[in-house]
């Protein structure tokens, strides 16, 4: 049943949260059928909120889009979104596994539990990024990415609705590379080609 | 923020056997790591400082097994739940003169408590035991206390209304010290012991099982093995409910139930 692991995996993580629905949905657009890569995303969402995210999108792309089960096998040329009320953690095995373990900064999902989980699975990321929200989740995991030497962004706080959350993350590591407003898609787009 | 390492987690986990022989080398590495890391956060330790703490005879090593296995439940968490077993579920096993239901992993009670809530409303109480099962000492005492913080009934009670609860919440206990007391009429029918899933077998059985956000924390050869006893638990016909994010999925038993909701995970041994 382990045989699921791809050995090419590699990981692009986001995460958001007010403010961060709209990029979300940008960056989608951006995505183009087939990418070698899968993408979680990890959202801030109210608990009630239902399985709708790739319902919602799936006329913005051909790329496969998923609120994963727990134990599925993560895949190349998808896009992840964590669901509301459990973290998402990504194992070594190359899987997604739930957790219902307290609320991080509030918040659960939590992407900080997204993000340190991935940076210990070794599975190679390709970027990881802080966009807008009020909240200190994020800024920990994206340091801890920063440092094991991943490319790490977070979104200008100049520019974004919410600055609180890239503004962390800078605190606590400075040198995470800035989506500057003028070129922040085309930035992204790069990395995603 | 403290993260640790795969082989260290083994390093631990290993270390937790020898000296209170409690496994966990069944439980999914990833979630146990985010938790050992949490308790060392909390502590402010390394794990070096952890493994010099955790001694045969002292106490640390009880304390951090807890910490490692302990569920956090609600009363009617996921209310649409509670409402689809009330409409889906009751309907048939009003049927039976007596009804067995098994909470495995009852943590503090919540769940046993809101499903004993379920039963009375629908009118099956005086035909009904619920068996209520942790691996945790410490928990059952809590859960036979059923005693509650204010706070956190507040939330209960919006889930009870939006379950679909016919009465008020505070109807079914009472405020004393500033906590809220589960009332003892409702605890009559529920029995609080110690079953471990990881090791003990079928003590029972039972028309209706719940074992919400349990399995999640076992790997899956292990949740197979669950999966196993909680299946030869279930009489014919009897209903498997798990967590809203969990599903049948590579439990190799996928063909033994019939679906009865797949967004809330409500299955019948049909085989």
């Amino acid at each position: 049943m382990n045989s699921a692991k791809d050995e090419s995996l590699s990981l692009v993580l986001m995460g958001g949260s007010s403010g961060s629905f709209v990029i979300l949905e940008d960056i989608i657009k951006l995505l183009k059928d087939p990418v070698s890569f899968a993408v979680i995303f990890v959202l801030h969402r109210g608990r009630s909120s239902s399985s709708v995210l790739p319902d919602l999108f799936k006329t913005k792309t051909d790329v496969h889009m998923s609120e994963p089960h727990h134990l599925d096998p993560i895949m190349s040329n998808s896009i992840y979104f964590a669901l509301p009320d459990y973290h998402l953690l990504v194992g070594n095995d190359h899987r997604f596994y739930y957790d219902h373990t307290e609320p991080d900064f509030f918040s659960r999902p939590s992407i900080d539990a997204t993000f340190i989980s991935a940076a210990m699975s070794g599975i190679p990321v390709k970027a990881a990024m802080l966009f807008s929200g009020s909240s200190q989740d994020g800024a920990g995991g994206l340091k801890l990415l920063a440092e094991m030497g991943c490319p790490t962004f977070v979104q200008d706080p100049e520019f974004a609705e919410f600055p609180r959350m890239p503004e962390e993350a800078l605190l606590k590591y400075k040198k995470h590379k800035l989506l500057e407003e003028d070129k922040f898609y085309e930035t992204i787009s790069n990395l995603l080609s | 923020m403290v993260v640790l390492e795969y082989p260290q987690l083994e390093e631990l986990i290993v270390r937790i056997r020898e000296i209170s022989g409690f496994d966990f080398s069944g439980y999914a590495r990833p979630s146990l790591l985010r938790r050992a890391g949490r308790y060392l956060a909390k502590y402010d330790m390394d794990l070096d400082e952890l493994l010099l703490h955790i001694e045969p005879g002292g106490s640390i090593v009880y304390d951090l097994i807890q910490e490692l296995t302990v569920n956090y439940s609600e009363m009617f968490r996921d209310p649409e739940y509670f409402k689809r077993v009330r409409t889906e579920v009751f309907g048939y096993l009003e049927s039976y003169p007596t009804l067995r239901f098994w909470v495995a992993g009852c943590a503090s009670g919540e769940e046993a408590f809101s499903m004993a809530i379920l039963l009375k409303e629908a009118g099956l109480m005086n035909r009904s035991l619920i068996y209520a099962t942790d691996l945790s000492n410490r928990v059952l005492t809590s859960a036979r206390e059923g005693v509650f913080t204010l706070g956190n009934v507040r939330t209960f009670s919006e889930s009870y209304i939006l379950a679909g609860g016919k009465n008020s919440l505070s109807d079914y206990y009472h405020v004393a010290y500033n906590k809220a007391i589960i009332s003892p009429e409702l605890r009559k029918n529920i029995i609080f012991s110690l079953h471990d899933l990881t090791g003990d077998g079928v003590f029972n059985e039972f028309q209706f099982i719940s074992c919400r956000n349990v399995m999640i924390y076992f790997t899956l050869e292990l949740r197979q093995q669950v999966f196993r006893l909680l299946y030869d638990s279930l009489s014919m016909l009897g209903f498997l409910c798990l967590g809203k994010r969990e599903t049948l999925r590579y439990s190799g038993l996928e063909a033994h139930f019939k679906v009865i909701d797949s967004a809330l995970n409500i299955y019948q041994k049909i085989k």
